[in-house]
């Protein structure tokens, strides 16, 4: 038995603002959330890129101390964003706690800053009493799967837990097994997203790499630039972003405010390198989201690119889409806006998209001022497009060589 | 210590570490504050500050049951004793 899945709440709190109203507005400003690197008084002064997507407005947070006791900053965005998309759902507290809903959610690895705090006992602890130093619940704020548990203590729900945790991919293998987990009726709901918290270890792992941007830290608002002939690198964000699925029918009869339907998921994986880009992997991702949506190709009109500004992944996220898709669909890259956003690019960029379906408009990729002419066999989007997008497919590759696609449709 | 400082500190570590403002001496913390085990290895943490040494693991273990600020009283009280009998 197959059945229809829907979204019926949103929210992201992303370098360029939380919740739709900001979001919405300055993805049609154009507006960047790149900011210069902030000190860690530890390893930042030797990384190279200077750039970081920041959120950096306060958000009023109301946790109670017997839940915030277990949450690190990543914590506190994943629940933060499980909280707006529960009230906006609607969703009766007898069903949040009956078992029939489940969450989705994770980050790349816990919240490295307690993990740092660990670690600085681990290398320092001189006696007994720095030792205990290590709270007793540190791991629970670090632990891989620590935003989806801490979401579940929360709000009390009772449901299956899945805590992806590859990379980039994180959040849309979330919100894609947690389209699979309805679709094929073990959960009736599914809570799903990810998040990461600000971070210069992951900045340093890129930096080291050669990935990152460094020729516009004196200009941070000019980076990252995907397809852009200049673009010199990724640039790491921080964030959150959670989307509620319900299964249709239980949508339809409670007269829940369904925003669209996923229609389609695929991953796989390059089965080899973990880290380089891999065209025939990438490609084989996009048929078969295709495939699973029972779609054709050119039914597509927006594509949501994994498109981090690097030199190589660009090109061949450029031609696995040509392969597939050809020139039809708008193409944007939403991390021009907000950096990579790492655990939560799946979410957020799904929300932008989601967002651009409802409003009727395609933000456009800012800092595209000269295509990279290996990049020009899709169509680029350079200025704001009001116009009505019916299907978009959201992109999304990870280090590990685990790629992933979604396929959302307006619902109508 | 006596009972009546015990009493002040101990309510003075749980407005501070744990948010709980004049609990009821014989209110069940964890049905009426959710106070878990988390909270209970943190509060021993306090006492042993409190009291100026470390507790032996058996003296936490026994801590595990205690369900009232009458009780962590109770449990202090018997620690110093203890202490004072053995040296």
């Amino acid at each position: 038995m197959e059945r229809r899945v829907v979204i019926t709440a949103a929210s992201a709190i992303t370098p360029i603002g939380h919740g739709k109203k900001q979001i919405t507005e300055n993805l049609l400003k154009g507006k960047s959330g790149i900011k210069p690197l902030r000190e860690d008084e530890l390893i930042s002064r030797f990384i190279h890129s200077r750039v970081y997507g920041t959120v950096d407005y306060p958000i009023e947070y109301d946790f109670k101390r017997s839940h915030r006791k277990t949450m690190g900053p990543v914590a506190y965005y994943a629940c933060q964003v499980a909280k707006e998309v529960l009230e906006q759902s609607g969703l009766t507290q007898d069903f949040i706690a009956s078992g029939k809903l489940g969450v989705a959610f994770g980050s790349i690895h816990g919240s490295p800053t307690v993990q740092r705090d660990i670690y600085k006992i681990f290398f320092e602890a001189k006696d007994k009493a720095s030792y205990q130093g290590i709270g007793a619940v540190d791991y629970l704020k670090s632990m891989v799967h620590t935003t989806a548990v801490n979401i579940t203590k929360m709000f009390g729900i009772t449901g299956r837990v899945i805590s992806s945790g590859t990379a980039c991919t994180t959040a849309s293998q979330s919100i894609g097994f947690g389209y699979e987990t309805i679709k094929y009726g073990l959960q009736d709901a599914m809570l799903c997203g990810g998040a990461d918290e600000y971070d210069t270890i992951t900045v340093a792992v890129f930096d080291n790499l050669l990935a990152c941007s460094t020729a516009f830290n004196d200009e941070p608002q000019r980076t990252p630039r995907p397809f852009d002939k200049s673009r010199d690198g990724l640039v790491v964000g921080e964030g959150g972003g959670a989307v509620m699925l319900e299964e249709y029918e239980f949508a339809r009869k409670r007269g829940a405010n369904i925003i669209a339907e996923v229609i389609g998921f695929a991953c796989n994986n390059n089965g080899g390198d973990l880290i380089l880009p891999n065209l025939a992997g990438i490609t084989a991702t996009l048929r078969l989201g295709v495939e699973n949506a029972k779609i054709n190709p050119q039914d597509i009109d927006l594509i949501s690119a994994h498109a981090t500004a690097t030199k190589m992944g660009d090109i061949i996220e450029a031609q696995a889409i040509g392969a597939i898709f050809g020139n039809h669909p708008y193409v944007t890259a939403l991390k021009s806006y907000i950096g990579h956003t790492m655990a939560a690019c799946g979410a957020i960029e799904t929300i932008m998209s989601l967002y651009m379906m409802e409003d009727g408009f395609i933000a456009p990729t800012i800092n595209l001022e000269e295509i990279d002419e290996r990049c020009t066999i899709i169509k680029h989007v350079q200025k704001v497009l009001t116009h009505p997008v019916k299907t978009t497919a959201v992109q999304n590759f990870a280090f590990g060589g685990v790629n992933t696609i979604l396929i959302l449709r307006k619902f109508s | 210590m006596t009972r009546q400082e015990i009493e002040q500190e101990i309510k003075n570590i749980f407005s501070r570490e744990f948010e709980i403002e004049n609990p009821g001496m014989d209110d069940n913390l964890r049905e009426k504050y959710e106070f878990d085990s988390i909270d209970a290895i943190e509060l021993l943490l306090e006492i042993e500050k409190m009291l100026g040494f470390e507790l032996t693991q058996e003296e936490k273990k026994q801590a595990m049951d205690i369900r009232t600020i009458n009780q962590i009283c109770d449990y202090i009280e018997r620690i110093i004793q203890t202490r004072k009998t053995t040296g």
